[in-house]
């Protein structure tokens, strides 16, 4: 039995200043209409407004990844995210989509297990998603057809591995802003 | 009709796969807009789409990935190249300034992106990028390091 563990969210800050809304172009308004999720102008957006086209164009694809319907199921899209985020170092993306698991598990096993860095202690499905998120996260991948034939083999079709793979990879993607344009807090 | 993810991952529309994919037109139609607009935006903030797509091909070769360097070298001769771009695809680190520092950072945040800090954004302004070409430098790597993972992706799942 291992103590479950509690994750706040974290709050970021850019190294950089973002666009400020009273000097954003008509394009970086446009741009900002979209954001991850829907929720308000966070400064992480207001950041990436700085070159609107790729701020578009990125979270219209993360959102479809995310959460479009039918397909690999939420949690573990959610699990792909989280695996991607601890190999690529963003504790901020790590503990976003650790909390999501969680919530749309309804129990925070999975989540405790990894940031306890026991990742014996899962399930064969999700052990399955956790190692081939970690070895495509790598740079170069390291994942190999093993890791598909154990995707494969605890009933995963060819719809819910491509899920998967876009998962894992479009925090490839937004680990590499959200850590290298600034960092996260607590509190 | 094939798209460069496609070509990428070595699918003809009569493979299996290049169905399933379709399955996701979200994913196919947005994987091709963010190409678009991270290698040929309408606004290259000043950073040339010849620039763009030499660093792409270095980025293909830091991630192991001998089909998409060759697709990016096919791509910058193409686009007039200088000796300096045609050095930085080939992995070069010996470059005129700003090309040496923008190199350093593209190799550290392709690697081993657990390691960037504060003091590598301060470089990139120090060699006199803007904000806004911070950004788009930015989501070129974060790109490059996503189209090379969805390419390794789908061809192991074509090859079991």
């Amino acid at each position: 039995m291992i103590s479950s563990v509690r994750l706040k969210p974290l709050n970021w800050h850019p190294y950089i200043a973002p666009v400020e809304l009273s000097g954003a172009t008509p394009e970086q308004l446009e741009a900002m209409k979209v954001t991850p999720s829907a929720k308000k102008v966070s400064e992480y957006v207001r950041t990436l407004a700085h070159d609107p086209e790729s701020y578009l164009a990125r979270t219209i694809l993360f959102n479809a990844i995310m959460y479009v319907e039918g397909g690999l199921a939420r949690p573990d899209r959610e699990l792909g995210a989280l695996g991607a985020s601890i190999v690529n170092g963003c504790k901020f993306c790590a503990v976003v989509h650790a909390r999501r698991h969680a919530e749309l598990t309804k129990s925070d096993e999975v989540v405790t297990a990894l940031y306890l860095d026991k990742p014996e202690a899962l399930g064969p499905r999700d052990a399955a998603i956790y190692s081939f998120a970690r070895r495509l996260s790598a740079a170069p991948s390291e994942a190999t057809a093993d890791d598909i034939a154990a995707l494969r083999s605890v009933g995963m079709d060819d719809c819910e591995v491509i899920d998967l793979i876009h998962a894992i990879s479009i925090f490839g993607w937004a680990n590499r802003l959200m850590h290298v344009l600034g960092h996260a807090e607590s509190g | 009709m094939i798209d460069a993810m496609d070509k990428a991952a070595g699918l003809s529309p009569d493979d299996a796969l290049f169905a399933a994919r379709r399955f996701r037109p979200e994913f196919v139609q947005g994987a091709e807009e963010c190409r678009l607009s991270v290698l040929q935006p309408a606004n290259d903030q000043g950073l040339a789409p010849n620039l763009r797509v030499a660093l792409a091909r270095r980025m293909a070769a830091l991630n192991g990935d001998p089909v998409l360097m060759a697709e990016y070298d096919v791509q910058l001769a193409q686009l007039g190249p200088t000796e300096q771009l045609l050095a930085l695809a080939q992995g070069e680190t010996d470059l005129n300034e700003p090309l040496a520092t923008i190199v350093r950072h593209v190799d550290l945040i392709t690697l081993t992106p657990k390691k960037a800090e504060a003091s590598h954004i301060a470089l990139l302004v120090k060699a006199g990028l803007n904000n806004p070409q911070i950004v788009a430098l930015s989501e070129l790597i974060a790109f490059v390091n996503f189209q090379t993972r969805v390419a390794a992706g789908l061809r192991l799942m074509r090859s079991t």
